[in-house]
């Protein structure tokens, strides 16, 4: 890779504990900016423990305790410091779940929702940004008839894509994905994966996936995860043809367990 | 080896058998409400009629009225609602969303389910001691919507927290992922989405406390009333009166109960028509519930 | 290396390797016998080596599809990728050493019925052969139990036999200038030492693949494995 990367986010020896259990040990990883960064691993790896970690969703659940840093550029600034509200990490890191989660509102509402939060009132604004997320999210022409109809009339992958939008709308800096695709059919696995690649010449991506050959589809670099540490990371190509490290080998080829 | 289509045939006989049991059991509970009502339908119907709802009561059968009744329920159930509602909406979110999950809280819980337990009558006590004489209100509405929203909190309380439970944790992390506090999450999505299931709840708590009897009585609300409390709007400036609120008054049940207390049969007649008018606002207040769930959960997928 | 996860995915995986080194022990026969052929005259030998490239030529069509089914079902990554990615390049090596063995057939069997005087450097040629065929044999065992020393060593020797092949010709450009009438002959033995100079070249591609498929380095082209600078040849 001869092009220059800049970092947008860094762990710094990151351990997660959920009560006494240490789900992450000691995890240093650099994300870099307007890439897309995988997470693989099997079950209970801790990478979607891991993705978490960046928009401090595990605060919404008691008994958990972060321990080091993780830092995000261009101001360095620490997530996880004590001082910090994981309101305004949210606002600057969005977030795309497994399931795709609309609200039980209309399509418009749906992507408004974030600017709204913001205390956006002006309606011309939102109007402007609501149809810009929906473009930028492959989805403008399916709903633009139906704005105002529920969001729950959409396809399974239409609904995802707006729930893309969504996380879209508030221009976030880092984009997190957890396992997106999973519930949905192949047509519109594909369709993601061709958004995300549109996505990242604008916003980084850091994405969890049990899906190898979607990783390797995807994904500039790869990082393998087991057991909370981090085994290998690496350009995506590289790992996935000549991993330096065995265990990365055996999961990748299968022969894991 | 047994052949299997005989095997299958007892096992489904034993079905029909269990079918047919619960039937049979549901029948009786069908069957004795049914008979009550139309034997106090056939007895009361044929005192209805416009002046029956329009009078006051009085000493001749034949004129007297459920008027003051009538009124005195829909204003002491107007108070209980507007006691019942905001504070068991609240409580209600409260322990579902903000509540830590540690011992304290797990005590409230406990007290709030005790609460249902409650006899109503010591409801009644309690609204005696402390509303009609400690704090001033008199034997008036405003006792009886307070110690009647007190009675029905505990089913507000519960049909909010079921109501919250069933929104899908998914919904609130996509709230929170946006980067909502937790007021606006509750305020945007916790509220609208379990408001089928609250006004269920609040609407089948009035329709309980509408027949409550005991507590009412307790706390002084007069068998004979032949006024009605003051008007809430006025023609003369403030336009809008409390004064009702502090008024002595009426209640269907309590009016029924009078009149089966006196000797004269035509007085029964009366109590059956009145008992015949209670049922239907309770069965219409329930039937509302339903399509008010109805209407509220068409959006909701979940 | 551990079992796969999955246990027909080993078998089918162990059923092409084997297939493979079946296929080279046919194409190792072939070039033997041809060179038999042409040792003893046997025009019945190098028609049997000639009907017999049909069987290698079935053998690699059937290898590629199976190869073609286990990346479809597969989708194999790193070292299993390496694996079918050399094996389907080995597998067309060794198709055409099975070619250059039934061109020696052919020239065998065109000396052999043309008659007339025979050339001399048959013992060179005889030689050379052997050595690429020790080449073949090293290197298809090296595949087996992927050695990689063994691969380099292989790789090393192609030089060798490239300086034999040269050697055989200089040979024949004098026996050509000192008597005319064997220069028909003498060319066929050219074509003979330039398909034996052939497949010691396939069967340093195949070890080439070999080093692939365990270290991940591509070594091909890139001259770092010769002992000896080559002329081209």
């Amino acid at each position: 890779m001869s092009e220059v990367l800049t970092t947008k986010a860094e762990a710094r020896k990151l351990s997660f504990y959920y009560g006494d259990f240490r789900a992450l040990k000691g995890i240093s990883m650099s994300v870099h900016e307007r890439k897309v960064t995988a997470l693989i691993g099997p079950s209970g790896c801790g990478k979607s423990t891991f993705l978490r970690c960046f928009n401090r969703m595990h605060d919404l659940y008691p008994g958990n305790r972060y321990e080091g840093e993780i830092l995000l550029h261009p101001d360095n600034a620490n997530l996880l410091a004590r001082g910090v509200d994981p309101i305004e990490v949210r606002m600057r890191i969005g977030m795309v779940f497994q399931k795709p989660n609309p609200f039980p509102k209309t399509v418009f509402e749906n992507v408004a929702y974030g600017l709204r939060v913001r205390g956006e009132s002006s309606r011309r604004r939102i109007e402007e940004k609501v149809e810009q997320s929906l473009q930028d999210a492959a989805l403008w022409d399916e709903v633009k008839d139906r704005l105002h109809q529920p969001a729950y009339n959409l396809s399974g992958g239409q609904q995802q894509r707006l729930c893309i939008a969504r996380a879209l709308a508030t221009d976030p800096e880092l984009l997190l994905f957890d396992e997106p695709t999973s519930a949905l059919d192949p047509i519109a696995t594909a369709s993601i994966e061709e958004l995300m690649h549109d996505l990242k010449e604008r916003v980084t991506i850091l994405i969890v996936t049990h899906n190898m050959q979607q990783a390797a589809r995807v994904s500039d670099f790869t990082a393998y995860m087991y057991l909370g540490d981090l085994i290998e990371f690496g350009v995506t190509d590289e790992l996935f043809i000549k991993p330096k490290m065995k265990q990365t080998e055996d999961y990748i080829t299968g022969r894991f367990g | 080896m047994k052949p299997i289509k005989d095997v299958i045939r007892r096992r489904k006989r034993w079905d029909a058998i269990f079918a047919v049991c619960g039937l049979l059991a549901l029948m009786v509970g069908v069957l004795t409400f049914v008979a009550l009502f139309l034997d106090m339908a056939l007895d009361g119907v044929g005192r209805l009629s416009w002046d029956f709802f329009t009078s006051f009561p009085s000493r001749r059968p034949g004129q007297a009225g459920i008027l003051s009744a009538w009124v005195g329920s829909t204003l002491v159930m107007l108070t209980t609602a507007f006691f019942a509602v905001p504070l068991g909406v609240a409580a209600g979110v409260y322990l579902e969303e903000y509540a830590a999950k540690n011992w304290v809280t797990d005590v409230i819980e406990i007290n709030i389910t005790n609460l249902a337990g409650v006899p109503s009558i010591v409801y009644g006590l309690l609204a005696l001691g402390l509303f009609v004489y400690q704090f001033g209100f008199g034997q008036s509405i405003l006792s009886a919507g307070l110690t009647l929203a007190l009675l029905i909190l505990p089913v507000v309380i519960v049909a909010t927290r079921e109501a919250i439970r069933s929104i899908p944790q998914a919904v609130r992390e996509g709230s929170y992922a946006l980067g909502a506090t937790q007021w606006q999450t509750v305020r945007y999505h916790i509220l609208p989405y379990s408001s089928a299931g609250i006004l269920t709840g609040v609407i089948i708590g009035m329709a309980r406390a509408i027949g409550e009897t005991a507590p009412v009585i307790t706390i002084g609300a007069l068998t004979f009333i032949a006024f009605l409390p003051p008007a809430p709007v006025q023609a003369e400036p403030p336009f809008v009166s409390f004064e009702w609120l502090l008024s002595p008054f009426s209640v269907m049940p309590i009016q029924m109960f009078n009149w089966t207390s006196r000797p004269e049969a035509a007085f029964h007649a009366n109590a059956a028509a009145a008992g015949f008018v209670l049922v239907l606002m309770t069965l219409a207040m329930n039937g509302l519930a339903i399509w008010l769930r109805y209407r509220l959960r068409r959006n909701i997928k979940w | 290396m551990t079992d796969h996860a999955s246990k027909q995915y080993d078998l089918d995986l162990d059923s092409i390797r084997s297939r493979v080194l079946a296929m080279g022990g046919l194409v190792e026969a072939q070039i033997r016998r041809a060179i038999d052929a042409l040792s003893t005259g046997n025009v019945a030998l190098s028609e049997e080596v000639i009907e017999g490239d049909h069987k290698v030529n079935a053998m690699e069509v059937s290898l590629d599809e199976d190869c073609s089914q286990l990346i479809v079902r597969r989708q194999p990554a790193a070292g299993d990728l390496r694996m079918i990615f050399s094996i389907m390049k080995t597998v067309t090596d060794l198709e055409r050493i099975g070619d250059e063995a039934q061109k020696i057939a052919r020239m065998a069997k065109n000396i052999h019925e043309r008659g007339g005087p025979q050339a001399p450097p048959v013992v060179e040629v005889r030689h050379a052969a052997e050595a690429a065929i020790s080449m073949l044999r090293r290197t298809l065992d090296c595949f087996a139990r992927l050695d990689t020393d063994g691969a380099e060593e292989v790789i090393r020797d192609d030089a060798g036999i490239d300086t034999e092949f040269r050697s055989i010709l200089r040979q024949l450009i004098t026996y050509m200038m000192e008597d005319p009438r064997t220069i028909s002959t003498s060319l066929e033995i050219v074509w003979i030492a330039k398909a034996i100079e052939r497949i010691g070249d396939h069967a340093k591609n195949m070890a080439e693949y070999v080093i692939y498929i365990v270290k991940g380095t591509d070594v091909r082209h890139t001259g770092q494995m010769r002992g000896t600078p080559t002329l081209d040849a």
